[in-house]
C-alpha cells in the first residue's frame, strides 16, 4: 500500500497573494445618497456617476491648463490563473465605483475587487466560477458593480445576481436569475434604486426573451420582472406574429444599465435587437419592445411609454445604450440617445414624445429617418444567400459604450464608429443556446475611422469633432475642469478640451480601450481611472484591430503631488 | 480515414495521442476517463481524482456532478513528479500542491449547469495535458427559467 504524503486541504488562491482580505468600512451608501451623488463629486457612487447618466463630474482640479502634467498614480493588473478561454476573457468593460477612497470594480472572468483608490493596493477579491461553456455573444466580460447598503452587487456570466459584503467580499446572498441552457447570461452592471437592485438580462443573440428585473437589495428576492417581448394578448403583442413562436425567442435584452429619474420614478431602459438579428421573415411586424427606450415604473415594473428607434430591425441595431437625462433651458425634461442606427434622438422623458432626430455619423445607407421620426428602410438582407453591405455595421454608429453630457457646455460628447458590414441572410431553425442570427456577417476590416463628436442636443449641431484613424469604442467622461476623457482602440487615453476638441494630453496604456473611465478625489487629490482591455467582441465592432496588443489593467492618473 | 465517436479511444491509442511523447509531445486535453461524483444525504458531492504515473492526466479527467453545490474532492498523486491543482470555486479558486505520492482534499462550491476546467499550473503541466473538467448536469431552478413554452434543443 502506498504511503502517501499528506497534502492537506486546498487553500484559497488569495492566500498566495498579498491581498489583505478586507476593506475599511465606508460611510453608508443608500438611495438618498446615490440620488444626490452629484453633490459629492469626490465619489463615483453609481454606474454612470449619477442616475441621469451624464457621466459628468464637478471635480475641476485637473483642468485644461494642468492636464498635460497628468501622470499614472498606480496600475492594477487583473491577472489570470488556470485555463484560458481566449483573448476575450481578459478585457475590462467596467466603470469603477469609488466610495470614500475605496474602489469597487469588476473585471473579466467573474472577478470583482475592492482596491485602495489612492495606491491600487488589492484589499479583497471575489471570483465567481461561471462555467466556461455559457453562451456569450461578446466576450467573457462584466460591465460593473452596484454598491450600497453595505453590499456590492454583481451579475455573473451564468446569470446569478450576487451580493457581497462590502468590507470582506464574502458572498451574502445569491439569486439565480437566468437559464444558461436557454442561452441567458449576465454582463450588466446592476443599478441600486430605493431598496431594490435593478438588473437586466443578456442573451438576445441566442433567442432568449429579454427581461428587466428588480430584487430586494437585502434578501435577493425578486420584486418584479418585466419581459420586453410581450406574450400574446399583452400590450405590444400585435407587433409580433399572432400565429407563431417568434415572441418566445424575440430578444430585446436589457444588457446595459438603465438611467433613472427619481422625480418621475421611471427607469429608462434601452432594449436589444429582435432575434433572429437579420432575418425578419420569421418575425413580421414592428417587434416591440425591441430596439427601444422603454420607460419602466420602478415601483411596479409596468411600462409607462416606449419609443422604438428601428422598427422591425434587420441590421442588429440594438438600442441598449444609455439614455442621458438632461433638462432644456425652458425646463422641459429631455432624454438623449445616440442609437446604433446612426441617428441621435431627443425625447421628452415624461411621455416619450419625439423632440428631435438627426444623424450623428457620416455614412448611413441602411435607411433613412425623417425629422418626424418616420423610418424608411433601404438596404437590408432580404434574399437568401445574397450579400448586402450597409453602414453603420451591426456595432452601430455608437456601440454600448457611453457618451457624456456636460451642463457647462451644453454638449453631448459621443464616441462615434464609422465602420460598415456585410450581412448575408442564411435562415436557420431555432434551437436553445445556439446562436440565432439568421445571417452570416462580416464587419469591414478596412475603410473605417472614428471621432468624438461634440453635439448640441438642443439644435442637433455638431460643434466640433476630434477625428481618429480608428473608430471610437470606449465611453467618454467629462469634468468641470473643461475636459473630455476618451480611450482609443490603439491604447491612448486622451484628454480633449471640452469647448474646442483640442487634444491636450495622452498616455499610451498598451491596450485598446472598451470601458468607461470614472473620476474621484481622495484627501483633495483628483484621480481619473480607466479600465483597459481589448478582446470582447472586437470581431464585431472593429476586426481591423483584432490582432492589436491586448491587456487587462486599470490605470489611475493624477497630477504630481509636488 | 476519419474517426467515429465510438472508436475514438482506440483511434487515439493507435495514433499515439493518448499518452506522453508518442506522436505528440504531451497528451491531448481531456482524453482520459469519465467519472461520476457520489452524493451524500445532505447533498454534498464527493469524488476521488488521481494522477497516474507518467500519464499527465487526472483520472477521471471528466467528473460529472448531478447538480451544482458543494463538492469534496480527494486528490491523489500517484505520479513520481510534483504537480498541483488550481480548482474553480465560487469566491476564489482553490490551490493544492500535490508532490510525488501525495494525497489531499479540496472543498469547492460551483453553480450548475455547465462545464468548469481546472489544471496543474506547475511547469507546463497544463500545456502537456494535465487538465480536468467538472461537468454539472441538471437545470436551473424553475424561478430562473423564461416564461415561454419548452423550446427545441440541439
Amino acid at each position: 500500500m502506498t504511503d502517501y504524503v499528506d497534502a492537506g486541504e486546498a487553500i484559497s488562491f488569495a492566500q498566495l497573494s498579498n491581498v489583505k482580505g478586507s476593506a475599511p468600512a465606508t460611510s453608508a451608501v443608500d438611495y438618498e445618497r446615490i440620488r444626490a451623488a452629484a453633490s459629492e463629486p469626490e465619489n463615483w457612487l453609481t454606474y454612470y456617476g449619477t442616475y441621469d447618466g451624464q457621466r459628468c463630474s464637478r471635480l475641476d482640479q485637473i483642468n485644461k491648463e494642468n492636464v498635460k502634467r497628468l501622470v499614472p498614480a498606480w496600475v492594477f493588473q487583473a491577472g489570470a490563473t488556470g485555463m484560458q478561454s481566449g483573448a476575450s476573457t481578459y478585457s475590462f468593460e467596467a466603470s469603477p465605483i469609488v466610495v470614500d477612497g475605496i474602489m469597487y470594480v469588476s473585471g473579466p472572468d467573474g472577478k470583482a475587487w475592492a482596491i485602495d483608490a489612492t495606491t491600487g493596493e488589492e484589499l479583497w477579491r471575489y471570483k465567481h466560477a461561471s462555467p466556461y461553456d455559457v453562451s456569450l455573444c461578446c466576450g467573457n466580460v462584466n460591465r460593473g458593480l452596484a454598491v450600497g447598503h453595505g453590499k456590492v452587487y454583481m451579475y455573473t456570466l451564468n446569470a446569478h445576481l450576487i451580493a457581497l459584503d462590502a468590507t470582506t467580499g464574502e458572498k451574502v446572498w445569491d439569486t439565480v436569475n437566468g437559464d444558461v441552457r436557454a442561452g441567458e447570461s449576465g454582463t450588466v452592471a446592476p443599478l441600486l434604486v430605493k431598496d431594490m437592485v435593478i438588473c437586466g438580462s443578456s442573451g438576445g443573440e441566442f433567442g432568449s426573451r429579454g427581461h428587466l428585473d428588480a430584487f430586494d437589495a437585502q434578501t435577493g428576492e425578486r420584486r418584479w420582472r418585466r419581459y420586453m417581448v410581450p406574450k400574446p394578448g399583452e400590450p405590444g403583442s400585435e407587433t409580433w406574429p399572432d400565429d407563431g413562436e417568434a415572441w418566445q425567442r424575440g430578444g430585446a435584452n436589457c444588457w446595459v444599465t438603465p438611467t433613472y429619474d427619481p422625480e418621475l420614478e421611471l427607469l429608462y431602459q434601452g432594449t436589444g435587437n429582435p432575434a433572429p438579428d437579420f432575418d425578419g421573415g420569421v418575425r413580421p411586424g414592428d417587434n416591440l419592445y425591441t430596439d427601444s427606450t422603454v420607460a419602466v415604473d420602478v415601483n411596479t415594473g409596468e411600462i409607462r411609454w416606449h419609443y422604438q428607434f428601428t422598427p422591425h430591425d434587420l441590421w442588429d441595431y440594438d438600442s441598449t445604450m444609455e439614455n442621458v437625462l438632461f433638462d432644456a433651458p425652458d425646463g422641459r425634461k429631455l432624454l438623449g440617445h445616440a442609437d446604433k442606427n446612426g441617428y441621435f434622438f431627443v425625447l421628452d422623458r415624461t411621455n416619450g414624445d419625439l423632440v428631435r432626430v438627426f444623424p450623428f455619423v457620416d455614412r448611413i445607407t441602411w435607411g433613412e429617418i425623417a425629422p418626424d421620426g418616420t423610418v424608411t428602410p433601404k438596404v437590408y438582407p432580404d434574399e437568401e444567400g445574397v450579400p448586402v453591405h450597409f453602414w453603420p455595421g451591426p456595432a452601430g454608429g455608437k456601440e454600448w459604450t457611453h457618451m457624456a453630457f456636460n451642463p457647462q457646455t451644453g454638449l453631448m460628447y459621443v464616441p462615434v464608429q464609422e465602420v460598415g458590414a456585410t450581412a448575408t441572410r442564411r435562415r436557420r431553425e431555432f434551437k436553445e443556446s445556439i446562436p440565432y442570427w439568421g445571417a452570416g456577417v462580416a464587419v469591414d476590416i478596412e475603410d473605417f475611422y472614428g471621432f468624438v463628436a461634440a453635439i448640441d442636443p438642443l439644435t442637433g449641431e455638431e460643434k466640433w469633432r476630434w477625428r481618429n484613424e480608428y473608430p471610437m469604442c470606449a465611453s467618454t467622461l467629462t469634468t468641470a475642469g473643461g475636459l473630455v476623457f476618451q480611450g482609443t482602440p490603439t491604447g491612448e487615453f486622451v484628454a480633449l478640451d471640452a469647448d474646442t476638441g483640442e487634444k491636450l494630453w495622452s498616455f499610451q496604456c498598451g491596450s485598446g480601450h472598451h470601458s468607461s473611465p470614472s473620476t474621484f478625489s481622495v484627501d483633495g487629490r483628483q484621480y481619473v481611472v480607466v479600465p483597459t482591455g481589448w478582446g470582447g467582441w472586437i470581431e464585431g465592432f472593429l476586426p481591423g484591430l483584432l490582432g492589436a496588443a491586448a491587456g487587462d489593467a486599470l490605470f489611475c492618473f493624477a497630477l504630481p503631488e509636488s | 480515414m476519419t474517426t467515429t465517436e465510438s472508436d475514438r479511444e482506440g483511434q487515439l491509442a493507435a495514433a499515439g495521442l493518448d499518452g506522453q511523447n508518442r506522436t505528440a509531445l504531451g497528451r491531448l486535453l481531456n482524453t482520459g476517463s469519465i467519472g461520476h461524483a457520489e452524493e451524500d444525504a445532505d447533498g454534498t458531492m464527493r469524488a476521488t481524482i488521481r494522477i497516474p504515473e507518467d500519464e499527465l492526466r487526472y483520472d477521471p479527467s471528466i467528473l460529472i456532478l448531478p447538480h451544482g453545490g458543494d463538492l469534496v474532492l480527494t486528490l491523489i498523486n500517484d505520479d513520481k513528479n510534483t504537480h498541483c491543482a488550481v480548482l474553480p470555486c465560487n469566491g476564489d479558486p482553490k490551490f493544492i500542491w500535490l508532490v510525488n505520492h501525495a494525497k489531499g482534499t479540496a472543498s469547492i462550491n460551483l453553480d450548475g449547469p455547465g462545464t468548469y476546467y481546472y489544471s496543474s499550473t506547475s511547469g507546463n503541466d497544463e500545456g502537456r495535458g494535465l487538465v480536468g473538467a467538472i461537468v454539472i448536469t441538471g437545470e436551473v431552478p424553475d424561478h430562473a427559467k423564461l416564461d415561454r413554452p419548452p423550446q427545441p434543443r440541439p
